[in-house]
């Protein structure tokens, strides 16, 4: 196992090095540069040639790169074409506030899917299956912004309440914090909830027609013995797949909830990075989702050795 | 003779397309205590159907009709409320079945498979419970114990497997064990341990059995007596001996010349030509009839009834139709 664990890290050199050059290269291909984004459009050539040499613009692409990189691998993504601040730390305190919005979502939408996609398996063709097979359709494909418009509209209209303005951190103002949190998480955990309940159900149904459950019954178990402890846990391998997909894409970053709800998240400081070409953020960003995208479905296939034991890596 | 299980007029229907097919139709057999019953048919004769009505475990779109399973004389089984039913399994009446590879959960190691059986049907503390199943895997002759409490189906082989699951039938002594076909899945050398184990240990326990199989080998082996059964109906039901000596039923008597032409070199296997009707495909006359070499206008016409062709032996063909009719 640790061995395993070993070879996945060491996998990532190549991934990142890939991901590196690719969004490298493409930030560069995509006409108009930083300092035509800040000089505006009646700059001279004279001074945007002069911009463009302060940031190293007028280099040899591969030049470039190798002074980017050799930044990267010692710790330094540089700093903000734009602000001037630091990427780094920049990204990292962006990615707190992701990182929260991702797990209250992730654990809204278990709370909601699994027990429905349980309960509409085992109630297979009843009415309850048909109402709980609607709602996860609905889930899935009513879009995110439109539920958190009416989500905003109708808490403001009919129950007076808006969400306080300005985001504060859980360890500051952890009330503040959760009221900020609460409403996109709702809005980003139904859509989530959506595709697991589809999941939940669909494999369920598949374990039960197994021998062994039939084996489980004989010996005299009560159903929610044979649901809970052996088809459930059976079923968690492919449910865990979709969960850990969905949480690798909410941790790289929620533009337009983060948007709606103004919160200063990783989407927003890409978007803004990505429009006003600011090379430095966009390309240190991008690496550091690839690198958590890749832990997550590490941290994923770690699991699914710990609940399925004819699974293990050598 | 107290009869440990008794199944009075079993019908069962499919129910499909908004119709109903009849699947099992008028089974009667009773086990006695200690006995060991055999049912011998094809697949799709209904022999694994009757085994799970037996437990009340028909899947969905099958129901029964009508009849009664009896328990110990009182306890009617298509009846009893669920609450009740679940004592029964696992615990009074238990059942092994054809597939080892596949039958245990691949989640919980071995020991947590023994001892739910247990902790469903008593109140054991953990360290009793521990004992009694090491112990249980001594008697079925598995011979460490111990490590292999904590291992996975995965890690065992298929003989292995089978063991565990006689293992966990028999840790509550039941009273009627059920083998669905129990040796099927496993290697011919395999089989012969598997089935004198099961005879030995149901010898020791006063447990009757109940076994479920294609193969007129493994009834001659163990059983005493024995019901042949086709599309859904008992055709032949005798003791063990009868059958074998004096098999009167065309459907018998091709299973068996189908088994003894093996040690007769000099001729080809026998097979019975056709295959079993599909319950839709059921017409009212005996339902052997399309594949029978004796038929007559009045088989293809008529259903026969079980008729007494003997001591203690019956069978269900108009060949001896002038001799007493026993149950519809």
């Amino acid at each position: 196992m640790y061995a395993y664990i070993m070879r996945r890290l060491l996998l990532l050199i190549p991934v990142l090095f890939g991901v590196s050059v690719f969004i490298f290269v493409i930030m560069r291909i995509v006409p108009g540069d930083v300092a035509m984004t800040i000089l505006g459009t009646d700059a001279t050539p004279e001074s945007l040639a002069q911009l463009r040499k302060d940031f190293g613009l007028d280099l040899p692409i591969y030049q470039q790169y190798i002074q980017w990189i050799t930044g990267v691998l010692t710790g330094d993504f540089g700093e903000s074409m734009r602000t001037g601040k630091e990427v780094l730390p920049d990204i990292l305190s962006r990615f707190k506030l992701t990182f929260e919005l991702t797990l209250i979502s992730a654990v809204i939408s278990w709370i909601i899917a699994i027990p429905l996609g349980v309960i509409a398996a085992v109630r297979r063709n009843t009415r309850t299956d048909f109402g709980v097979r609607i709602i996860s359709l609905l889930g899935v494909s009513v879009p995110n912004f439109a539920l958190a418009t009416v989500l905003i509209l109708v808490l403001a209209l009919f129950f007076s309440y808006s969400p306080p303005v300005g985001y504060v951190g859980f360890f500051e103002d952890p009330v503040k914090n959760l009221q900020i949190m609460i409403l996109p998480s709702i809005v980003l955990g139904t859509a989530m909830a959506g595709a697991v309940m589809r999941m939940t159900r669909s494999s369920i149904l598949e374990i039960l027609r197994q021998d062994f459950i039939r084996t489980i019954r004989a010996k005299g178990a009560k159903e929610r013995v044979v649901i809970f402890q052996h088809a459930l846990r059976n079923a968690m391998i492919p449910i865990l797949t979709i969960i850990g997909m969905q949480i690798g894409t909410l941790l790289g970053g929620t533009v337009i909830i983060e948007q709606i709800f103004s919160l200063p998240g990783l989407g927003q400081l890409v978007l803004t990075a990505i429009t006003q070409r600011d090379f430095t953020v966009v390309q240190g960003a991008v690496l550091f989702i690839a690198f958590v995208f890749v832990m997550i479905n590490l941290l994923v296939d770690i699991i699914y050795s710990y609940l399925d034991p004819r699974i293990t890596y050598k | 003779m107290n009869p440990v299980l008794e199944i009075k007029n079993l019908s069962i229907d499919l129910h499909a397309d908004r119709k109903k097919f009849n699947v099992i139709n008028n089974v009667n057999l009773t086990i006695n205590k200690k006995q060991k019953y055999g049912i011998v048919g094809e697949s799709g004769s209904g022999k694994s159907l009757t085994s799970l009505s037996i437990m009340n475990l028909l899947p969905a779109p099958l129901n029964i009709r009508e009849g009664k399973i009896l328990f110990e004389e009182s306890k009617d089984l298509t009846k009893l409320p669920n609450k009740e039913m679940l004592k029964v399994r696992g615990n009074d009446i238990s059942m092994i079945f054809q597939e080892p590879m596949t039958a245990l959960d691949p989640l919980y190691p071995i020991e947590h498979q023994i001892m739910e059986v247990l902790r469903f049907h008593g109140t054991y503390s953990r360290k009793q419970m521990k004992e009694l199943a090491i112990e249980m895997l001594e008697k079925v002759g598995i011979s460490r114990p111990k490590q292999l409490m904590a291992e996975y189906p995965h890690q065992l082989s298929g003989g292995m497997r089978q063991r565990i699951m006689i293992a966990i039938a028999l840790i509550c002594n039941p009273k009627l064990l059920i083998a669905d076909e129990p040796t099927t899945a496993l290697d011919v050398t395999i089989q012969a341990q598997i089935l004198d184990l099961m005879s030995d240990l149901t010898e020791n326990y006063d447990t009757s059995i109940l076994m479920i199989t294609h193969d007129l080998g493994v009834i001659a082996e163990t059983c005493e007596r024995v019901a042949v059964m086709y599309s859904g109906e008992i055709v032949e039901e005798t003791t063990v001996e009868n059958l074998f000596s004096n098999p009167t039923h065309p459907y018998t008597i091709g299973l068996l010349e189908s088994v003894k032409s093996l040690g007769d070199r000099t001729r080809d296997l026998y097979s019975i030509p056709g295959t079993v009707p599909t319950p839709k495909q059921l017409t009212g006359g005996c339902r052997f009839a399309s594949r029978c070499p004796y038929a007559t206008a009045i088989c293809r016409e008529q259903a026969p009834p079980l008729f007494s062709v003997g001591t203690d032996h019956q069978s269900r063909c108009w060949l001896y139709g002038k001799e007493e009719v026993i149950n519809g």
